[in-house]
């Protein structure tokens, strides 16, 4: 399970239409990037996906299920790590069980199978500030699995991390993904990484955001970064956002 | 490097605290011999150092030295200090639910702001002859109260407002209802905050026994004991218990920093 629907969904902030009219559907296990020029609106899709905001016009639903209010089914991972400063990475990833009412020795088991997933053994009783970027969003995306989520909605999860630690994690991530298998709604900013790791590319056009192209990326995994079909993709890819990037330049 | 700046500093802190007393040695010294005096003051009367050392000394056990003294100045600090921990640990408990609400709820907010931006305002000894009137006993673990809540509820508001959205929001999405977003969320993230404020209020409290003592007369307290030895023209012992009140409080904020340390392990 973990099937998204928008039914042209918009989004209204104080008078400016930040996303305009989108429709989508993420089918169950699939891996969708959201690619678009910076102010497009990726991250309040991911936001209304996530309950945490709410469609000005349109409807939402997870699994035929209309999204009202907190949807606590999704997991969300946040650019900036946001992790519990004063819980542990054991502390952080037991969270969501822990206010399920989860008994301790149960949600233990189920951080320590997450800790060990995303290869953190050995740093369970760290504090986040005692990691690096790289090992704070491995606790991130650790933090929202053990939520067992239907979906996982990421925004940029690796845009503060160095190109290297980001290549790294985006080969983490897919490993990940495969051994749990569940639909995923992923925004950045770059179309090496969205060609890495996405099913379908979703290209958004400048604000007012509109899902403007989609790629579909058959490509089978893993994949080489530089190989033929991938260059292909990614020269097609760039050429859709990079009108919207100027476009989106000259609204600024 | 780093170890060496250090002893350096404390190297020129206490050559600085023996060159204060060096100096105040030399001042008393001087105007008694009428070589120098400062317009207006009688420096004579005030005591030397080893005067004063040996006032501490001779007094800091003996329960019968003299008229009016039938404590040790250790029963002086006793006094004191049980009375600041009497009235922090009750602002505490009133003060932190109190902020709590506040930064939480508009609503109370709204109700109780205005009623603590102008209490707040009343130094803590403008309450004094209140007190006296009102309270059978307690009047200067009251006095405390007063000096110390408003910094913890101070603090405590900008805790809780100054917590960061998004672990709320990932608080949220990770299913924790609106209670648990409060203990599991607002109130750690508010502690650092708390603690802070109760460094402030401990501070003030400290500040404020002294003065409660004095106008309340308790029979025992630091700042009964200077206030009586004023009276008694025992200068040695007066200026004695100024420097203890001065040293206590001293130690009590180095130990509060310290339990921050110690609690707070995840700021760095």
């Amino acid at each position: 399970m973990g099937r998204l629907i928008l039914k042209g969904v918009s989004r209204k902030f104080n008078g400016f239409l930040a996303v305009s009219d989108v429709n989508l559907e993420i089918a169950d296990g699939e891996f969708v990037c959201l690619l678009g020029p910076s102010g497009c609106g990726k991250t309040t899709i991911l936001r209304l996906a996530a309950g945490l905001d709410a469609p000005t016009e349109g409807e939402l639903f997870l699994d035929s299920k209309k999204i009202e209010g907190v949807n606590d089914e999704c997991g969300f991972v946040f650019q900036e790590y946001v992790l519990f400063p004063w819980r542990t990475v054991k502390g952080n990833i037991e969270f969501g069980p822990e206010m399920k009412g989860i008994r301790k020795e149960e949600r233990e088991q189920i951080a320590l199978h997450y800790i060990d997933l995303v290869g953190l053994k050995g740093f369970e009783n760290h504090y986040p500030h005692e990691l690096s970027g790289g090992m704070k969003q491995r606790v991130g995306i650790a933090r929202a699995y053990a939520n067992s989520p239907k979906l996982l909605l990421m925004d940029e999860p690796f845009g503060a991390l160095d190109a290297q630690t980001r290549n790294l994690m985006q080969g983490e991530l897919l490993r990940i993904w495969q051994e749990e298998h569940i639909s995923a709604l992923f925004v950045t900013h770059s179309v090496d990484e969205a060609v890495y790791l996405a099913d379908r590319v979703m290209v958004m056009s400048a604000r007012p955001g509109m899902v403007k192209d989609i790629f579909e990326i058959d490509i089978p995994r893993p994949r080489v970064r530089t190989s033929p079909e991938a260059n292909e993709l990614r020269d097609a890819i760039l050429k859709s956002l990079g009108t919207e990037i100027k476009r989106a330049a000259s609204l600024k | 490097m780093k170890n060496d700046n250090k002893r350096n500093g404390l190297i020129i802190n206490i050559l600085s605290l023996i060159g204060f007393i060096i100096f105040w040695h030399v001042l008393v010294a001087l105007a008694r011999e009428q070589i120098f005096n400062i317009p207006f003051m009688r420096l004579k009367d005030v005591p030397t150092p080893i005067e004063t050392w040996y006032a501490l000394v001779g007094s800091m056990f003996t329960r019968t030295y003299g008229p009016g003294l039938t404590y040790g100045i250790i029963n002086h600090i006793e006094a004191s200090l049980v009375r600041v921990i009497q009235g922090s640990a009750l602002a505490f408990i009133i003060g932190v639910p109190v902020g709590i609400g506040i930064g939480y709820s508009r609503l109370i907010h709204n109700i109780l702001n205005p009623i603590i931006e102008i209490v707040r305002n009343m130094p803590p000894m403008a309450w004094i002859p209140l007190a006296i009137f009102i309270l059978v006993s307690g009047g200067s673990i009251f006095i405390v109260f007063i000096g110390v809540v408003f910094p913890i509820i101070i603090n405590t508001i900008y805790g809780v407002r100054s917590t960061d959205s998004r672990l709320i929001d990932a608080a949220r999405m990770l299913g924790a209802s609106q209670a648990q977003i409060v203990t599991k969320v607002i109130i750690p993230s508010a502690f650092p905050s708390i603690i802070a404020g109760l460094r402030i209020g401990f501070g003030v409290g400290w500040m404020a026994i002294v003065a409660a003592e004095m106008v309340i007369r308790s029979p025992v307290g630091l700042g009964y004991f200077i206030w009586n030895m004023g009276d008694l023209g025992r200068y040695a012992e007066m200026v004695a218990g100024m420097i203890v009140i001065g040293v206590i409080g001293y130690f009590m904020n180095i130990s509060i920093v310290l339990l921050q340390k110690r609690v707070i392990k995840w700021v760095d």
